[in-house]
């Protein structure tokens, strides 16, 4: 559980290993506008050492959520942005991680842009993707857990085309256990 | 994907939650698995090592259990072993890296549902929860269906509570567990079909066909194709290719009644099905192995006909391995009040007479009424007495003449005396339905007609 009472005021919006160009500031604006909560594009300070996955070329995702969570203030929430692939020493790869009902999430653009695939690059859907993987990582820190509705974007989904079928709403159950930061008007339920 | 929380499941239109247990002595992956079943509402138990793993399983059930292969002590293995003897319905998922995926085989031919291989793909771990929730379901439904077919599927009882039915009861129960042929006699409605139906339904062969084959009903030629097929051509009129009886009851129990007045030809036939398994149809050159269980039936002596040469000796002995007997409803008059009402239970409930009561005169009339046609005599006089009785009581009136006031006891008078009441009597239980009264008597209905104009005999309401 968060721990200090009071619904958060910020989201701070971490780059790591994120090249430069990457949309990173595209993507605050988006959560911005998104949920009611201010989103920042912060440094937050560099890592003393990226935890690497020995020999899969990855980032190792539960160390990440424990240094962005220890460098937050009063009232913050953090979600971590990095172009590095993001996995677990048990799964081979996640899009996003979070802490449930914690303070820090974050998120990989590694397989959510189409380049990954061999494809065309596509800024604007790696932008969308990249937006509804941290509103569900951030629904995931407000308690909320995976949804088996099919068009619910609280949905787990293993793929980019399952991520991308799930569209970008939450179902009116999922919507309901909304918290208000997290809910802002015109956010719209299916 | 997270870390734990104790939050209860939110799945607002979803399935139930799964009861999972996660046994793994690396922390990051019992940590990591948890918290990723949980963000999907499932209840998950952790282990770090075999012990605590079955102190959890003894302490409530799971629906999946995943198990690391190599743990220190008691290895995955073991424990998938150990956790299948105290829950044959666990569905176990072995996790292994890729140097022990032949153990993993292993682990599946022992009856693991699946194995996962470190690290797993998210994704493949979702849809194979997913496919373990609905393996288990059919399962489930597998069994209900089965339950359903069970109770559906029983055949009428074979009711009676005397020593010689307790021990016809004694003798089906033993030898329905085996495969052995079963040779049922017994004089014509004592229920020879359905001791036969009783052992189909008791024996492992249940959930296949029961074929019933009449051989007394058949000309020759017809009972040969009915029996083993035959191909399209092999005869005028065989136009199409024909499976016979003992190809339709593949993995189950041939039932052949009156098995007696087989000819001797087609008893050679049989012979040879019987021994070999073998069936070839006719005009086919090309045997078919066939499985199959043989019930047979009949109310003649077959040892006398043997010492005839009606029957093959060696025929005989085949379908003699095991014998039932079944007493004449004469020989356990007890049973006459539990039959009475047995039957007078089943057809109040067709005939929607459910109150229907007998009454003491009508008891005492079924009771002191010798049967010559057996159990199905005393059905077709209680069907009888149920729709033309009156009110809410069966009444000896409501009987058939026969029974009220037939022969209870041995007639007086010549043979031929004995055998015009005697065929009297069976018209009239019977309804003066030819056919039916013909087979109580085991008699042809030629012969039955033949006897009704010597004997003059009459319908009750043209006497």
């Amino acid at each position: 559980m968060r721990p200090e009472a009071g619904a958060p005021r910020r989201l701070r919006l971490v780059p790591l290993a994120l090249p430069d160009g990457t949309g990173a500031e595209q993507l605050a604006e988006r959560i911005s506008r998104r949920v009611a909560l201010p989103c920042v594009l912060d440094a937050h300070g560099p890592l003393p050492q990226l935890p690497e996955l020995r020999g899969r070329d990855q980032l190792d995702a539960r160390p990440l959520l424990d240094w962005l969570a220890a460098g937050l203030g009063p009232r913050e929430l953090a979600l971590g942005l990095t172009g590095r692939d993001l996995g677990l020493p048990i799964f081979s790869h996640v899009f996003g991680l979070a802490q449930d009902g914690g303070t820090a999430a974050v998120v990989s653009l590694a397989r959510l842009d189409p380049a990954f695939e061999g494809l065309p690059p596509d800024p604007e859907q790696l932008l969308v993707r990249a937006l509804g993987v941290a509103v569900h990582e951030l629904g995931h820190l407000a308690g909320l857990k995976h949804c088996p509705e099919a068009q619910c974007l609280m949905r787990f989904a293993g793929t980019v085309e399952k991520a991308d079928a799930r569209g970008q709403a939450f179902c009116p159950a999922c919507h309901a256990r909304l918290p208000a930061w997290l809910k802002p008007a015109g956010l719209a339920a299916l | 994907m997270s870390a734990p929380p104790p939050a209860p499941s939110q799945t607002p239109s979803g399935p139930p939650p799964l009861r999972l247990l996660v046994v793994d002595d690396e922390a990051i992956v019992r940590e990591s698995l948890g918290s990723w079943f949980r963000q999907d509402g499932h209840q998950v138990d952790v282990a770090e090592n075999a012990r605590e793993a079955l102190h959890l399983a003894a302490r409530s059930p799971h629906d999946i259990a995943f198990l690391d292969i190599k743990m220190p002590g008691m290895d995955g293995l073991e424990l998938q072993a150990r956790l299948q003897a105290a829950d044959p319905h666990l569905t176990i998922v072995i996790m292994t890296a890729y140097a022990s995926v032949d153990s993993a085989v292993k682990a599946m031919k022992t009856g693991a549902y699946d194995y996962l291989v470190k690290p797993f793909d998210p994704d493949e771990l979702s849809l194979l929860v997913e496919r373990a929730r609905e393996h288990r379901s059919l399962r489930d439904e597998n069994l209900r269906l089965k339950a359903s077919l069970d109770a559906l599927g029983s055949p009428p009882p074979l009711v009676g509570s005397s020593p010689a039915m307790r021990h016809v009861l004694d003798m089906i129960a033993s030898v329905a567990v085996s495969d052995a042929t079963v040779l049922v006699t017994g004089e014509s409605g004592t229920g020879k079909e359905l001791v036969a139906r009783a052992i189909h339904s008791a024996s492992a062969r249940r959930y296949n066909p029961l074929v019933v084959v009449n051989c007394g009903a058949l000309p020759e030629g017809i009972l040969e194709s009915e029996l083993f097929g035959h191909e399209a051509g092999s005869f005028t009129g065989a136009r199409a290719r024909h499976k016979g009886k003992f190809e339709a009851a593949e993995g189950g129990t041939v039932f052949l009644d009156e098995i007696g007045d087989v000819s001797l030809h087609v008893q050679v036939e049989l012979l040879r099905v019987l021994e070999d398994k073998l069936v070839t149809r006719l005009g086919s050159t090309q045997p078919l192995r066939v499985d199959f269980r043989v019930v047979a039936a009949t109310n003649k002596d077959l040892r006398e006909a043997v010492k005839a040469g009606s029957f093959r000796e060696d025929l005989y002995w085949r379908l003699n391995v095991f014998t039932i007997e079944l007493p004449p409803l004469r020989e356990r008059p007890e049973d006459v009040p539990l039959l009475a009402e047995h039957f007078l239970k089943r057809f109040g409930e067709a005939m929607s007479r459910r109150s229907l009561k007998l009454a003491p005169d009508a008891l005492q009339a079924l009771q002191a009424y010798s049967w010559p046609g057996n159990v199905r005599e005393l059905q077709n006089a209680i069907e009888r007495g149920v729709v033309v009785a009156q009110g809410g009581i069966l009444r000896a009136s409501d009987l058939p003449l026969t029974v009220t006031s037939g022969p209870a006891r041995p007639a007086q008078g010549s043979l031929a005396d004995m055998e015009k009441v005697h065929i009297q009597a069976i018209l009239d239980a019977q309804g003066w339905n030819i056919t039916r009264a013909a087979r109580v008597l085991d008699v042809d209905r030629v012969t039955l007609y033949n006897k009704i104009r010597k004997y003059e005999l009459k319908r009750p309401d043209e006497a």
